[in-house]
């Protein structure tokens, strides 16, 4: 049995590298082969890679130990749901999870309509060429499907850390992200190589770029939440270099949609959208792949291998070689001549663009410093979160500043002082909102101020902007998606800095029966409780939170000791308030009168994440808003 | 020169000169947050006392992790040669344990001791941070 189903999943793999072959003829110039359409042999390259992918999730259920995947990752007492996501939690599933989701592009790329047929093949035989390379590179150095001869009775299990509900979909979100910019490569190399870069270029690649520009954003959200609840350091976001590899290929992500809508829209800004688009699909590959082979350091990182990290880099330095000599190329056949007014949208936009570069720089500057010190010099070192907090705040008030601006400028030209009279109701009622705000809690902080009081503002004009309120119906207006993108970045900024500023933390030596107090929650500590569960013992800790004698709810933070691997893990217990979270993580006990508590006030958490929900929510509406409406208003 | 090249060329400089204002910036900015890390030994023969932030890393020397109550805790790292005593208020991680890999982040004092403000948490029993098995490989205390 085990060895039939290595043979089928084996012989998929070579189907899928056949037909990636056969796909990519068109790069070629070979047409003569027609027996099957271009969209038929997509679907069966598809069907190939899904069939072996069910094939790698019936090994990880019945919990076959005859191959070396499911030894080493599962477990026969594990839950369904984390033998499932045991799937994609190590390098090789997560592999042909990744392909998987490259041929379901390739496919549903084959099957759209909005190309001319030349252009469809072109890039289908592109985008196969990058799948004949990771099928190559899965078969060779990392196939899922290895067969051991030994009989184990059971696995090794996984890590518990990563026996988590929302770590079971973040990996599938986020690659879906990283892989939709795959085909947003494929789309610039094939307008590279027939010089069609423009507004009909962009009318294609736009709902693709929204699409995956979403699933990264949903990602790496997941990612810190995760982060947030799980780990119980308090925070959300901590630079560490694995999420900051998630962070750079969002940025450029961010900077090229915009890109895309410019060229839709006033067809210039040709080159720059390439390099973009190549750009972002690099780090997406740095970023899946870097992170999986260990080179970096972090508590994500599972198994590091060099020979597969040699590869990644080799694969990486080939795709940037020959895409930016191909741009190169023909950078001056894409490019028309433009020209556009200084006080237009144009320049609003090309100039956050540069900020999004500048912060990119700042980021990848303190992710890559610390492994070239620890090369050159030997010297290990880490780069303090202070160090991007110091170095990104100029550069995201000038962005907020921008990205209020731009969109109140037209496409042609504009009048500064016309806007500013326009915006005045807005400019006084935040300027006074802030005002008072500062003076109640106390903040005087300058450029606290200042975020806060942009981020207002850009919450407010960029609502305003989308919606049309006459009399009595409210008429959604075709860049709502952006509009509400917009706003949920300013609830999201207004958030952090609030965050920031009012965050509370304090730790305990707790006796049963005590009460603990920060600021003016009291937390009374109930009781202790040992309990067996089916894969772990668990300490459970029971606390009442109360404000001004109101009750607000139960604690019961949690610490788990797994048996395999030998692990212990802490769960957090978080009483979410509409304003603020209280969070509490216990300490394992190390004697017997007393617990360590760790009491976390944490404000704006919910309004954080409505922020976050709002700017995926805006991308995904500007993917599926009706692409007719834009190339109606293209003509303009 | 044509006059687009001149124009191309005084735009390439201009914002080649702004880029490079600007990564310095960056650059002086990082020098000043970054964190070293040092090995027992390293610290010692450095001498790195004062009022700058350093990780320190090596193994909890056993029986030597003391606990005076409010969540005060004294323990030793060593790699094997030096020793170094560190006085630690807050949370263990749940992994701490004596003979384990750990990695502190505070200040080394002028009387030998260290202040942590951090102990850094790691998720899997068998994870031992790298620059701990580094420092370990150069002392001889590593075995594959």
């Amino acid at each position: 049995m085990s060895l039939a189903l290595n043979y089928i999943a084996n012989s998929l793999l070579i189907l899928c590298l056949i037909t990636s072959i056969i796909q990519s003829r068109f790069l070629f110039k070979i047409q003569d082969y027609n027996l099957f359409s271009i969209s038929q042999i997509s679907a069966i390259q598809f069907l190939s890679i899904l069939v072996s992918f069910f094939i790698l999730i019936f090994l990880f259920i019945t919990s076959d130990f005859n191959f070396d995947l499911v030894y080493f990752h599962s477990h026969s007492e594990k839950p369904l749901i984390y033998k499932l996501s045991g799937v994609w939690g190590n390098h090789e599933g997560s592999m042909l999870l990744w392909i998987l989701i490259l041929v379901l592009f390739n496919f549903l790329f084959s099957i759209s309509k909005s190309s001319s047929k030349e252009f469809k093949e072109i890039t289908v035989a592109v985008q196969s060429l990058m799948i004949f390379g990771f099928v190559l590179f899965l078969l060779l150095l990392s196939n899922p499907f290895n067969i051991n001869n030994e009989n184990f009775n059971d696995g090794l299990g996984l890590n518990p850390i990563l026996q988590d509900p929302l770590l079971a979909i973040h990996p599938p979100i986020l690659y879906i992200g990283y892989v939709g910019f795959s085909l947003i490569f494929s789309l610039s190399i094939t307008g590279l190589l027939t010089s069609e870069v423009d507004k009909k270029w962009a009318t294609i690649a736009k709902p693709w770029v929204f699409a995956a520009w979403s699933f990264l954003t949903a990602g790496i959200a997941l990612g810190s939440y995760w982060a947030y609840y799980e780990l119980g350091w308090g925070g959300y976001w901590f630079w560490d270099p694995v999420e900051n590899a998630s962070l750079m290929p969002w940025l450029s992500a961010t900077a090229l949609i915009h890109c895309v809508v410019v060229l839709q829209r006033r067809n210039t800004m040709q080159s720059w959208t390439m390099v973009l688009a190549i750009l972002t699909f690099s780090l997406s590959l740095a970023g899946t792949f870097l992170v999986r082979s260990g080179v970096l350091n972090s508590v994500h990182t599972f198994a590091s291998d060099p020979g597969r990290g040699l590869f990644i880099l080799m694969f990486l330095f080939i795709i940037l070689s020959s895409s930016f000599l191909l741009f190169a190329l023909k950078s001056e056949k894409i490019n028309k001549p433009s020209s556009h007014n200084i006080y237009s949208r144009n320049t609003g936009i090309i100039v956050n663009n540069w900020l999004l570069i500048s912060i990119l720089s700042v980021v990848f500057l303190g992710t890559m410093y610390p492994l070239a010190t620890d090369l050159i010099y030997n010297q290990s070192l880490t780069v303090g979160p202070q160090y991007y907090a110091i170095s990104i705040t100029p550069i995201i008030i000038l962005f907020l500043f921008f990205m209020i601006l731009s969109p109140q400028l037209s496409w042609g030209e504009s009048k500064l002082l016309k806007i500013l009279n326009e915006m005045r109701y807005i400019l006084i009622s935040c300027l006074t909102i802030t005002f008072l705000t500062s003076l109640y809690y106390d903040l005087f902080n300058l450029t606290e101020i200042l975020i806060i009081f942009l981020s207002l503002i850009l919450i407010i004009s960029s609502l305003s902007s989308g919606l049309n309120f006459k009399s009595t119906k409210v008429i959604v207006k075709s860049n709502f998606g952006q509009s509400i993108a917009h706003a949920g970045f300013g609830i999201f900024m207004l958030a952090v800095v609030s965050n920031a500023v009012y965050s509370q933390e304090k730790i305990y030596d707790a006796k049963i029966g005590s009460k603990l107090q920060l600021d003016e929650y009291i937390f009374d500590f109930k009781n202790i409780e040992q309990e067996e569960k089916d894969n772990f013992n668990s300490i459970k800790a029971y606390l009442s939170l109360s404000k001004n004698g109101r009750d607000l709810g139960e604690f019961s933070p949690e610490i788990r000791f797994y048996s395999d691997p030998p692990t212990i893990t802490s769960e957090t217990s978080i009483i979410h308030q509409f304003f603020s979270d209280v969070y509490v993580v216990m300490n394992v006990p190390q004697n017997q009168e007393s617990i360590s508590l760790r009491l976390h006030i944490k404000p704006f958490m919910n309004i954080l994440w409505l922020g976050v929900i709002m700017i995926i929510l805006g991308g995904i509406i500007t993917a599926i808003l009706n692409r007719k409406k834009y190339e109606e208003n293209a003509i303009n | 020169m044509t006059d687009t090249v001149k124009k191309r060329l005084i735009k390439f400089l201009v914002s080649l000169i702004i880029f490079g204002i600007a990564i310095l910036i960056i650059v002086y900015n990082l020098r000043d947050n970054i964190v070293y890390f040092y090995s027992p030994s390293e610290i010692i023969e450095n001498n790195q006392t004062g009022s700058q932030i350093v990780r320190l890393g090596g193994l909890v020397e056993s029986e030597s992790v003391m606990s005076d109550g409010d969540s005060i805790f004294h323990f030793k790292i060593t790699d094997g040669q030096k020793q170094i005593s560190v006085k630690y208020q807050g949370i263990l991680p749940n992994l701490f344990a004596e003979e384990k890999g750990v990695v502190v982040e505070g200040i080394y004092m002028n009387d030998g001791r260290f202040i942590a403000n951090k102990v850094l948490a790691k998720h899997d029993e068998n994870y031992m941070p790298p620059e701990v098995i580094k420092s370990l490989k150069e002392t001889g205390k590593w075995q594959e």
